[in-house]
């Protein structure tokens, strides 16, 4: 059962002479194309990340004066893309399952890990879209009156983003395809997803934390935080690209 | 059949005896910390609504805390919460190693056998979170802190019921089996993550194996520790020859109907 899958699609793509590189892309174009086409992701998780930040204002509007908003930021941003992913990983794979494309996917001759690849970039790339519009946006909302004179600079947060997002698009790619075939689907999505997430969150978190209020000593800190991201992140994703292609199976 | 429930039950006398014996040794040969204190500000103590007895004066610090006489028995829990947690991360393992072993042989027997190893190590989990939410009350004077390793120990006991929860959510049995080896391996990862992080991240929660432990203690705590090990395998036996019974049964009761 093993051999099967990897067998058939090196004869036919050698025949065929399409690369791995060249399925890759166009697993990547036909989510482009469609989300052009359709604009469903972007515009309904950009608007749930607003409404969101909307539901942030309502938990800190009785904080006072004297709270420092900074101090949570790092985790309010990351809470707001926790969610909007969640959304957009379950859209995609609803998507793939409702139209019967992910079987169509199976059945065309593709490498199992480049299907894997290709998703889970389309997801990378939607959530990217999402945060450009979605942090300066919350920067603009609860950040703009706050003491920021030591924090560090931008592109130290949005490193975090970046490896944050990387790890939630790649597992959650996994998990978003086993959640679609079960009973619960998004429940199961965020029940599964939450723990999984919970040690690349945390290290994230802190280190976009140490970056927005610039204590001193704060760069060691990121340093260290965004190292043992960057290690969960390959170490998961690994992981999620070898079990693929049991879910796909299954 | 037989035979194997038969060992099964004595593995689980003989390892409620040691575990026992383990905690009884304690008192004799281990060092009885009878005045260890515990350490408190004054606006924790407030907090942690403190039941704690203060120390007497020439135990009392100098910088404005106040210690708390820490309850004596309070440091024999440690012959049943360690192994206990120590055999959840074993079997735990044992549990990921039969996922590995279903993905690549396809013979369900390996994900049933990893299916009810997860439930053992979940057992042994909750087991270990009442035992060390009891030490904590103890020791540190609160029911739970967020230290790195009670979190991701808490998180590991979140994935453990997620994985019940996955199982329960799929109906077709080939891909339940798939879907469930696959997330427990995932699972996995974090078992290393909690057990090292303690050697990694300062925090509160000791390393038991780096600061010292005395001989005295050690002889208790590995024998509770192999007593412990031997009631999760006499449990797990015990779960595979029911679930191996079962099984027969359904293959019967088919029969029968046809």
């Amino acid at each position: 059962m093993m051999k099967k899958p990897k067998s058939e699609p090196e004869k036919r793509s050698g025949s065929l002479n399409i690369s791995g590189w060249r399925q890759f892309k166009a697993i990547l174009r036909k989510d482009i194309v469609i989300e052009l086409r359709t604009k469903e992701m972007i515009t309904s998780m950009g608007l749930y990340a607003l409404l969101v930040l909307v539901i942030y204002y309502i938990a800190l509007s009785n904080a006072g004066s004297s709270f420092e908003t900074q101090r949570i930021a790092a985790g309010l941003l990351f809470l707001a893309i926790v969610f909007t992913s969640m959304l957009g990983l379950n859209r995609s794979l609803v998507h793939e399952v409702d139209q019967g494309c992910l079987e169509a996917l199976l059945l065309s001759p593709i490498d199992r890990p480049i299907i894997f690849f290709g998703k889970a970039v389309g997801n990378l790339i939607f959530l990217l879209i999402v945060e450009v519009f979605v942090t300066p946006l919350f920067y603009f909302i609860f950040l703009s009156s706050a003491k920021m004179q030591n924090s560090g600079p931008v592109w130290m947060v949005a490193l975090a983003l970046v490896v944050g997002s990387i790890g939630i698009a790649g597992v959650g790619t996994l998990l978003a395809t086993m959640s679609v075939n079960t009973k619960g689907k998004d429940f199961m999505l965020s029940v599964m997803f939450i723990p999984i997430m919970f040690p690349l969150l945390l290290a994230v978190v802190a280190a976009a934390s140490q970056a927005i209020m610039g204590d001193p000593g704060y760069v060691k800190v990121f340093w260290q935080m965004i190292a043992a991201a960057i290690a969960y992140d390959a170490l998961m994703i690994g992981a999620s690209f070898a079990l693929y292609e049991f879910i796909l199976e299954a | 059949m037989k035979k194997q429930i038969k060992t099964a039950v004595i593995l689980m006398l003989v390892g409620g005896l040691l575990t026992a014996a383990a905690f009884l040794m304690a008192f004799y040969t281990a060092e009885v910390q009878t005045f260890g204190t515990v350490n408190l500000t004054k606006a924790q103590a407030a907090a942690s609504n403190t039941v704690f007895e203060v120390a007497p004066a020439n135990l009392q610090p100098i910088d404005g805390t106040i210690n708390y006489l820490r309850p004596w028995l309070s440091q024999k829990i440690f012959y049943f919460h360690v192994p206990l947690a120590e055999a959840s991360f074993l079997i735990f393992t044992v549990a990921a190693f039969f996922a590995i072993m279903f993905l690549s042989k396809r013979r369900k027997s390996f994900d049933t056998k990893s299916r009810i190893a997860m439930e053992v190590a979940f057992l042994f989990v909750i087991a270990t979170m009442i035992t060390g939410d009891l030490w904590t009350r103890a020791s540190w004077g609160m029911w739970w802190d967020w230290d790195p390793r009670l979190t991701t120990y808490l998180i590991m006991m979140l994935l453990m019921l997620v994985y019940f929860v996955l199982r329960n959510s799929i109906e077709d049995e080939e891909r339940r089996a798939m879907y469930a080896s696959v997330f427990c391996i995932i699972a996995w990862i974090d078992a290393p993550i909690s057990f090292f992080i303690t050697r990694i991240i300062p925090s509160q929660h000791p390393v038991v194996f780096n600061s010292g432990m005395a001989s005295s203690n050690l002889v208790p705590f590995i024998v509770a520790q192999v007593g412990m090990i031997m009631i999760g395998y006499a449990i797990y036996t015990l779960r595979v020859g029911e679930e191996q019974s079962r099984e027969r049964l359904e293959i019967i009761k088919e029969a029968i109907e046809n």
